[in-house]
């Protein structure tokens, strides 16, 4: 199928990829994990997780003075050390939302942000997980990280590793804290905190 | 039983029963087909909507890879009961998750359709479209059977089947009412024209109901009846006036009878009188004549006493005359005594007393079995020796006589005899006198006689109840008939010769 494909439905082929890499994991995890394999899954959680905060930017609303204008860019960052190679960019390639098109952005220091929506804190940040979650402090940013020293500081979404799938976890004071408004479907299917933890 | 046989009554009651059946088969058809297809359009849209809202709802869960909250969400179908089955495919065609949870894949498409609908013989189903914000995330399939359907239908069907009963039974109700407005005035008129029929009464009117076609009916019926009934008064009015005429004219004809009777009666006993009277001075002539000629034996000449002859021969002659002019007149007045006679008998009876004359001549007789009758003997007797007694005198100028007695077959009830001769026979332009009295056709000198035997004879029949006829040709015989009402005829014959 591969074959067929084009550079206009590209984007086709970067979901079955996707698929392919869910459909494999049940499986994988249940055989005793060779070491390429344990680097391939890393890679494979890492572009599920990059898709993830592609979709945040559907079931996420901002307040409307997070955008210069109706068309200004949506933009989702990462900052200190990138895990996603180009899974990022590939899954926001092209795409818009509410007539935002999506922008990735890198940082290498907090202080270096000055427009984003979505923000990917990098486990390289732990020991800054301070500074950065001071510095921001009541911006409308929605914080994402996949480590726990950053989430009880802060972070809005934290992903959870459970069974090889990637789960959510929502920390809705801080949400609301950022003024933000997250679908409730997007709640539904993930699990809630409150306070600091 | 043939439709156009049964009674009126039963047939209005059909009609009306099969307009209704009709009528109601109609209105239920449409009933069900209008509930079939709103119900079949609530379904789609039903389905369509519970759809749209599980897809809504399960776009993050597809989105954020999450089976559990979408076997969570499908879960909520379960207060939907006629949906049997669902699925939700992810965007690449893939079995994300199900509903029941216990259900087998292969129960499901293993991929999803095109969007949209279809009815099929599992029921309908359906495959929507999850997208959230125009991005398509993924497939929803549903199916659901049409056991709601099915149900509902049983339901209809069993509402419908009462309705019909109760409106057929309203229905058959009404009609046995209302029929008999219809048929009841066509019965009575149908009654009515059997009794008239049966008693020939004329005047029974028939009951007029109403002014429709049947009340026209019995208006023009009753107009009938009243022109049969006058032409049934004219024809019994000229009945009458004809029966009355036929007695007039019968008492007519008996008045006349009798005074025709009377009348001949009175000359009958006149010509007798005259007849009784007439032989005394016959016997003074003849007796004076008889002394004259003993008295003046010696003084009379020849000639004188052949005068004296010629007178007493007349006056002989005369009472001859006076005597079968009585006898004549005797048989026309004396009683009939009406017994069993077998003609044969007296046949035989006056060949015997015939034989003074016949002696010395040879007369072949032919004499068939002559049949019984009942008559006066006495009588038939005269009849026969007057017949037989003229066939022998006729015939002796011929040296081979012939005579024969024979029937022929009569009208029925009639016996013929007829007395054939081949004597001198007669002329028959002259047939019908011969039945006169002193009618004769042949000279006194030639063939004596005084002219009274066959009109003896003819009386004697006419007085049987019978008829005379005679055919006969100069010199070649004559054939004298008579016919007599027979008991049962015994006429068979054959020749008999003597």
């Amino acid at each position: 199928m591969a074959l067929r494909v084009t550079k206009t439905n590209w984007r086709w082929l970067r979901r079955l990829q996707i698929a392919v890499a869910i459909g494999v994991m049940p499986s994988a995890l249940t055989a005793p994990v060779p070491a390429e394999a344990s680097e391939f899954h890393l890679s494979r959680e890492f572009q599920v997780k990059a898709v993830f905060l592609y979709n945040f930017a559907q079931f996420v609303e901002w307040p409307p003075s997070a955008f210069d204008s109706p068309t200004s860019p949506l933009v989702i960052g990462v900052l200190g050390q990138d895990p996603f190679g180009n899974y990022l960019d590939e899954a926001v390639r092209g795409e818009k939302v509410n007539g935002h098109p999506l922008v990735v952005q890198r940082f290498r220091r907090v202080s270096d942000i000055r427009t984003c929506h979505i923000l990917f804190v990098s486990g390289s940040e732990g020991p800054r997980a301070e500074q950065v979650a001071e510095n921001l402090h009541g911006r409308s940013i929605l914080t994402v990280c996949d480590w726990e020293g950053f989430a009880r500081r802060g972070g809005i979404i934290r992903f959870v590793m459970e069974h090889s799938h990637v789960r959510l976890r929502i920390n809705l004071d801080a949400a609301k804290d950022a003024g933000l408004t997250i679908s409730s479907k997007l709640l539904r299917s993930a699990e809630l905190v409150t306070g600091a933890q | 039983m043939k439709f156009r046989d049964i009674p009126i009554r039963r047939k209005l009651t059909v009609v009306i029963l099969l307009t209704s059946a009709a009528m109601l088969a109609f209105t239920c058809a449409a009933f069900f087909a209008y509930e079939f297809l709103t119900f079949r359009r609530a379904t789609v849209q039903n389905l369509s909507t519970i759809g749209e809202i599980v897809a809504a709802n399960s776009t993050a869960a597809l989105a954020f890879d999450n089976p559990d909250d979408a076997r969570e969400i499908l879960g909520a179908l379960q207060a939907q009961k006629h949906i049997v089955a669902a699925a939700i495919y992810n965007a690449q065609g893939g079995l994300f998750t199900k509903y029941p949870a216990t259900l087998a894949d292969s129960a499901l498409p293993a991929r999803p359709g095109p969007d949209g609908y279809q009815i099929g013989l599992e029921g309908l189903t359906s495959f929507q479209p999850v997208t959230h914000n125009d991005r398509r995330l993924g497939t929803l399939f549903l199916r659901s059977d049409m056991s709601e359907m099915r149900e509902r239908f049983q339901l209809y069907g069993l509402i419908v089947l009462l309705v019909i009963v109760g409106s057929l039974l309203v229905a058959f109700v009404f009609s046995n009412l209302l029929q008999k407005r219809i048929s009841q005035p066509i019965l009575e008129l149908a009654e009515t024209a059997r009794a008239i029929s049966e008693r020939r009464d004329f005047s029974v009117r028939a009951v007029k109901h109403g002014g429709d076609e049947i009340g026209r009916l019995t208006d023009a019926f009753n107009d009938m009846l009243g022109q049969i009934g006058e032409q049934n008064g004219a024809l019994r009015e000229s009945e009458a006036r004809l029966q009355a005429l036929n007695q007039q004219l019968e008492q007519r004809v008996q008045e006349r009878t009798a005074q025709l009777e009377g009348a001949n009666k009175e000359l009958e006993a006149f010509s007798y009188s005259v007849s009784h009277d007439l032989r005394a001075p016959l016997r003074h002539i003849d007796g004076f004549a008889s002394m004259l000629t003993a008295h003046a034996k010696g003084t009379l000449d020849e000639k004188a006493r052949r005068y004296i002859n010629v007178i007493s021969e007349s006056a002989r002659r005369m009472g001859r005359l006076i005597d079968d002019l009585l006898s004549f007149s005797r048989h026309g007045r004396m009683p009939l005594k009406k017994i069993p006679v077998r003609l044969g008998n007296i046949v035989q009876e006056v060949l015997q007393q015939l034989q003074s004359e016949t002696a010395g001549r040879t007369i072949e007789w032919r004499i068939a079995t002559l049949p019984e009758v009942t008559g006066d003997v006495a009588m038939l007797h005269q009849v026969f020796a007057n017949l037989l007694g003229n066939a022998v005198k006729y015939s002796r100028n011929r040296a081979d006589a012939t005579i024969e007695v024979g029937t022929l077959p009569g009208k029925d009830g009639e016996a013929v005899v007829f007395v054939r001769d081949n004597g001198a026979g007669f002329n028959p332009k002259y047939a019908d006198r011969l039945f006169g009295v002193f009618q004769r056709l042949h000279s006194e000198s030639e063939f004596e006689g005084t002219g009274v035997g066959l009109a003896n004879v003819q009386r004697i029949i006419r007085r049987h109840g019978g008829r005379v006829w005679a055919e006969g040709e100069e010199g070649r015989g004559a054939t004298f008939y008579f016919s007599l009402p027979c008991n049962p005829a015994e006429t068979e014959g054959g020749t008999e010769n003597t």
